[in-house]
């Protein structure tokens, strides 16, 4: 029989699992830099843990979660002010708003992606997975395929590109826009 | 909606962006509701491009595994040396199974506590966390979970 802690790790992970896409993409939405991304997700996971206790069941955890990343994403900014690649705050928490009403837009669009990524050549879906690999260096993956970095970004630019509206076009046919 | 922002966007989420075509886009994007619309579409499209990368190359991972272990399997030379090893080892059981033999020491009390003490250790080495909602090795918050509690 499982113990009130064990109820509460339980409860924590499973919540914690459903939204952790939707929680990533609404901070990658207010973060241009992927590493920067990655580390503040880190960041909201351990606060999220750390403040359960005082997180009322019967309230969405989503909302909850978008609260609590959204004042750690200001935080993280305020830190990394003088980056150029930094958003001021009046435009993150405009970003932040239409992200969190976009959100089921964005989670229908992140389930259509499948499709779109299996109507690529094989050859264009091999090489946006290998450049979204965690770890991969955009110069390295361009030095292995005989190009320069400059034409490998181009190249993922036309495939984001044609994913992008493959999704949309998924989404409007099916009445969500 | 101007074409161009399709590419602006992306090299500015790639770091490629000048500082002035980093800064037009700040602006456009404090001004422009579509291009916002625009902008979040391709965070969340490179969101989920991540996590299609981590789940190909988790399956590419277990799938070599299973081609290597089918290789180790197909591929391994009959060693005709473990047959003779096998051989030998069973001519020396029928020999000593028909040497004479004196009555069997019984064990002692302490040998016994001791071989219960030995396997109580090996079942508490081989016991793990029942109540995890996920492995730890696939949970986000691994690190964030106390060592299992050892029950009452």
């Amino acid at each position: 029989m499982l113990n009130l802690n064990d109820q509460h790790h339980h409860q924590f992970l499973r919540l914690f699992a459903e939204h952790e896409p939707a929680l990533r993409a609404y901070i990658r939405s207010m973060l241009p830099s992927r590493g920067d991304a990655s580390e503040v997700m880190q960041e909201v996971a351990v606060l999220l843990w750390q403040k359960f206790a005082e997180f009322d069941a019967s309230r969405d955890f989503r909302k909850w979660a978008f609260g609590v990343a959204r004042y750690e994403v200001l935080a993280y900014l305020r830190d990394l002010a003088r980056d150029r690649h930094v958003f001021d705050e009046a435009l993150v928490n405009r970003l932040a708003e239409d992200a969190a009403a976009s959100e089921l837009r964005h989670e229908a669009q992140r389930d259509a992606l499948e499709a779109c990524l299996q109507k690529l050549p094989p050859a264009q879906r091999e090489l946006v997975l290998s450049a979204y690999t965690k770890d991969t260096r955009i110069d390295e993956l361009a030095a292995r395929r005989g190009q320069t970095a400059m034409s490998l970004y181009k190249v993922l630019h036309r495939i984001r590109r044609a994913l992008l509206e493959c999704v949309r076009r998924q989404l409007a046919m099916e009445g969500l826009k | 909606m101007k074409p161009h922002w399709h590419e602006t966007i992306q090299q500015y989420v790639d770091g490629q962006s000048s500082a002035e075509e980093a800064a037009a886009l700040r602006k456009a994007l404090s001004e422009d509701a579509e291009l916002r619309a625009l902008y979040l579409d391709y965070m969340n499209l490179d969101v989920a491009l991540g996590a299609m990368a981590d789940a190909a190359a988790v399956e590419e991972n277990r799938s070599n595994q299973t081609v290597t272990l089918h290789e180790a399997r197909a591929g391994s030379a009959p060693n005709y040396w473990r047959w003779a090893a096998a051989a030998a080892a069973f001519a020396a059981l029928l020999v000593f199974a028909t040497l004479p033999r004196g009555p069997k020491p019984l064990r002692t009390g302490q040998d016994v506590a001791a071989a219960i003490r030995s396997s109580q250790g090996a079942t508490a080495r081989l016991s793990f966390d029942t109540t995890s909602a996920l492995p730890a090795w696939m949970s986000p918050t691994a690190s964030l979970l106390e060592p299992p509690g050892v029950p009452e």
